[in-house]
């Protein structure tokens, strides 16, 4: 398993060089989320970066509607050049870069594609032009194990780094300052609701939206010898926000991990860390509670809904069942609680109140009243 | 790329009822979700024999059905997948609308049903389109970032159906690429699990120490609202119109089919929104609860004002809905279920499903077994005179505060 991760400037090519690193993301402007460097800014770091032996990789991971497309292409084109792979996201980068160039890719399936048939597809549609796809952070140890057995080109995992919880090409901080901002201008700021136990989310802004990250970092470091073990291709550090002095300690953690260097390590790093959904995701274990399931049970022998229910008079039902309602039926009725009745129709009414053999399928039928049923309880019918 | 002669209008229905009245009332496709693989967990949403008659009842009207299996799964949520499409194909649906690749793929090896790829996908260019074509998408419902001209490109240059909502709540966020709920609150917001995150008040400290901290729903997406620009949707050729809400009662499900259908005909006949009536129907959309509205980026690219920096207020204040027709016959009078409480006296109205709505003061309600009552309950049936026009299924709605 080889590290990976991001340079901002010439210093940090030095530092990667020296810890070992065999390639570096760059970012530009243009088509990097959080991009800094300028075309100048790119070629030097791209050429400093071969010139020490560094892979070059080029993350064009912003998402572009068609206007925003269209001047991206012409754009990239004249970097393609100084880079070894690109690395994308809108799955409309990755089909112009299959069409028009030849440049090895790398697929960020970061954002859903939590099933082995989402990443086979991937790759399969890339015919041998994806060097590397990128796995999403909410997959569990479990499921990484089995993909590692069956993708068939190396993977990459976030190993270190903020968790982007959130990302829209509006500009919402720069909406709430009154002065009208600079094109390109950046702003950050940390929020808190009072309806979140959460506080401290960052925020940014740039010219390609906003961007609210949590407020803990991933960190999988305690397992990277694990990672390795299980067959993953590369671990990603991104220390972007917090600069590449935390590259020796997080390289040294990640060849070789020592729990007590790893607390010393929290200590000392600025934000808190988490392995999300690493161990476990449970993500959908709260799904059954959000909805009142007894109110949901219509399959098989259902008869309809109690719209009304007048006490010493009548449950008014509607009839969903084309079978209707028959004098004689015995009926199960289910409270939205979740009590059950049992009643014999020995009395039903039609909506001119005269006593009928039969109500059909829509239409309302009176029977006698239930003793502790109310509206909206399901009616089924028995035997 | 032949271009559509007029858009569909394809309107949201959580349950079987909301299907009925969303065709009823204009809407010429519906899209619903099952009990699984859909984005709204909490929605009443479809049995299979539920949707088994949703269809029959659809196609009899002349309507199609779009289901809706576009959640992120998981491995272990595919499983029960090909059961399920093999279930759609059998009783005809016209096609399932995903957003996973690992979906589309089970639904193409198990089934011969049309796939549209949903707005989860934030499919925003001509180039992803194109791709979701190879995979074998029939339709793209695109990103809301996207405005209606590129979205002309995309349909031109991809050669596919192209889908954009047209009214509705809108994420903030590129769809799909939001996942506050999953980290904070342990709910999957790509499988159902939305809270809503995105509707909070936030404080927000930028760091200035001259600066107090500022308080906004700076998240906050106000309501689309497109039925200015519908010419533009038309010149494009864009061939689906959504609308958003699957949540939504009853009565926005009716409202939207009728408002956005009635004006579409109105063009279709007269070739033009030149019209008084624009002004009608725009009336109808604010009778319906909703936030501030906002073309969003259907011509341009959103600014600072389509945030709705506002608490969520439910808007229902003004309008209510007040129930449903279950029977109108001069023998047994109108036979209604209230849904919201009304007086005698009150003017109530009954949405027809093509026209204006019929004005009926409620001067005597009796209740089902005919005695007479002055103030109705929810959850009960009562019983008007018979009003001419006034037919079973129909939507009743009054003005909240009564002259």
């Amino acid at each position: 398993m080889r590290p990976t991760t991001y340079a901002q400037n010439l210093h940090d090519l030095g530092v990667l060089k020296s810890e070992g690193f065999e390639e570096v993301i760059l970012e530009h402007r243009s088509f990097s989320r959080f991009g800094q460097l300028s075309d100048e800014a790119f070629i030097e770091m791209a050429t400093r970066a071969k010139e020490l032996g560094l892979r070059v990789l080029l993350e064009w991971d912003i998402l572009m509607t068609q206007t925003v497309f269209s001047q991206k292409v012409k754009a990239v084109s004249g970097f393609l050049n100084l880079v070894d792979a690109v690395r994308v996201q809108d799955p409309g980068a990755l089909e112009w870069m299959l069409t028009n160039t030849t440049k090895p890719l790398q697929f960020i399936a970061e954002n859903g594609n939590h099933n082995l048939s989402a990443l086979t597809g991937w790759i399969e549609h890339a015919q041998g032009r994806m060097e590397r796809i990128v796995l999403s952070i909410e997959l569990s140890k479990a499921t990484i194990q089995t993909y590692l057995k069956e993708i068939s080109i190396p993977c990459e995992l976030l190993g270190l780094g903020r968790i982007l919880l959130f990302y829209t090409p509006r500009s919402l901080l720069s909406a709430l300052t009154p002065l009208k901002s600079p094109v390109n201008q950046e702003f950050s700021a940390v929020a808190e609701s009072e309806e979140s136990p959460h506080k401290g989310f960052p925020v940014v802004e740039n010219q390609h939206g906003t961007f609210m990250f949590h407020i803990k970092e991933f960190s999988l470091l305690e397992y990277a010898r694990e990672l390795e073990q299980m067959g993953m291709g590369f671990l990603r550090l991104d220390l972007r926000w917090q600069g590449a002095r935390f590259v020796p300690p997080v390289c040294a953690l990640v060849r070789n991990f020592e729990q007590q260097r790893y607390d010393v390590f929290k200590q000392e790093y600025p934000q808190d860390l988490m392995r999300g959904f690493y161990l476990v995701n449970k993500t959908d274990v709260l799904f059954p509670k959000l909805k009142n399931t007894r109110l949901q049970k219509r399959e098989g022998d259902y008869a309809g809904e109690v719209l009304e229910a007048v006490k010493g008079s009548h449950l008014a039902i509607m009839v969903k069942n084309s079978r209707g309602l028959r004098r004689c039926d015995r009926l199960k009725i289910l409270h939205p609680e979740g009590k059950t009745f049992e009643v014999d129709i020995f009395s039903l009414r039609n909506l001119a109140l005269e006593e009928v053999d039969t109500v059909p399928a829509q239409q309302l039928a009176l029977i006698p009243f239930v003793g502790g049923v109310w509206s909206k309880s399901q009616v089924f019918y028995l035997g | 790329m032949k271009i559509a002669q007029y858009p569909e209008i394809l309107a949201p229905a959580g349950s079987l009822e909301k299907l009925k009245v969303a065709v009823l009332y204009g809407a010429n496709a519906v899209y619903v979700g099952g009990q699984k693989f859909g984005l709204r967990t909490a929605a009443e949403n479809f049995t299979l024999d539920e949707l088994s008659e949703g269809v029959s009842f659809a196609h009899a009207r002349g309507a199609k059905v779009y289901v809706v299996l576009n959640s992120f799964l998981h491995d272990k949520d595919l499983s029960d997948l090909p059961d399920f499409v093999t279930f759609l194909e059998s009783i005809k649906v016209d096609a399932v609308i995903v957003s996973d690749l690992g979906v589309l793929r089970t639904v193409r090896e198990f089934s011969a049903l049309s796939v549209h790829v949903s707005t989860q996908a934030s499919t925003l260019n001509v180039e992803a389109a194109k791709l979701w074509k190879k995979m074998g998408a029939s339709r793209i419902v695109l990103g809301r970032e996207v405005s209606i001209k590129e979205a002309g490109q995309i349909r031109r240059e991809a050669e596919i159906e192209i889908e954009m909502f047209v009214h509705g709540s809108m994420c903030m966020a590129y769809s799909g690429h939001c996942v506050i709920s999953n980290f904070t609150q342990g709910r999957d917001s790509n499988r159902g699990g939305c809270a809503h995150s995105c509707r909070f008040e936030y404080s927000l400290d930028q760091g200035l120490a001259t600066e107090e901290k500022k308080k906004a729903y700076f998240m906050s997406s106000k309501d689309l609202q497109g039925l200015r620009v519908l010419e533009d949707f038309i010149k494009e050729g864009i061939d689906s119109l959504k609308i958003e809400g699957r949540m939504k009662s009853h009565l926005y499900a009716g409202t939207m089919s009728k408002v956005y259908s009635e004006t579409l005909n109105f063009y279709h006949a007269y070739g033009h929104f030149l019209s008084e009536d624009m002004l009608y129907w725009e009336e109808e959309l604010s009778k319906v609860s909703h936030r501030s509205y906002t073309e969003a980026s259907l011509t341009h690219k959103p600014g600072a004002d389509s945030i709705f920096n506002e608490r969520e207020i439910d808007k229902t204040d003004e309008w209510n809905m007040v129930g449903t027709v279950i029977e109108a016959s001069p023998a047994n009078g109108i036979v209604l279920e209230v849904r919201n409480a009304f007086n005698q006296g009150d003017e109530l109205e009954f949405l027809p499903f093509k026209g204006r709505a019929i004005k009926v003061r409620a001067l005597e309600i009796m209740d089902l077994g005919m005695s007479p009552i002055l103030r109705t309950k929810p959850t009960t049936i009562v019983r008007l005179p018979y009003a001419q026009g006034v037919s079973q299924q129909m939507l009743i709605r009054k003005r909240a505060k009564q002259v």
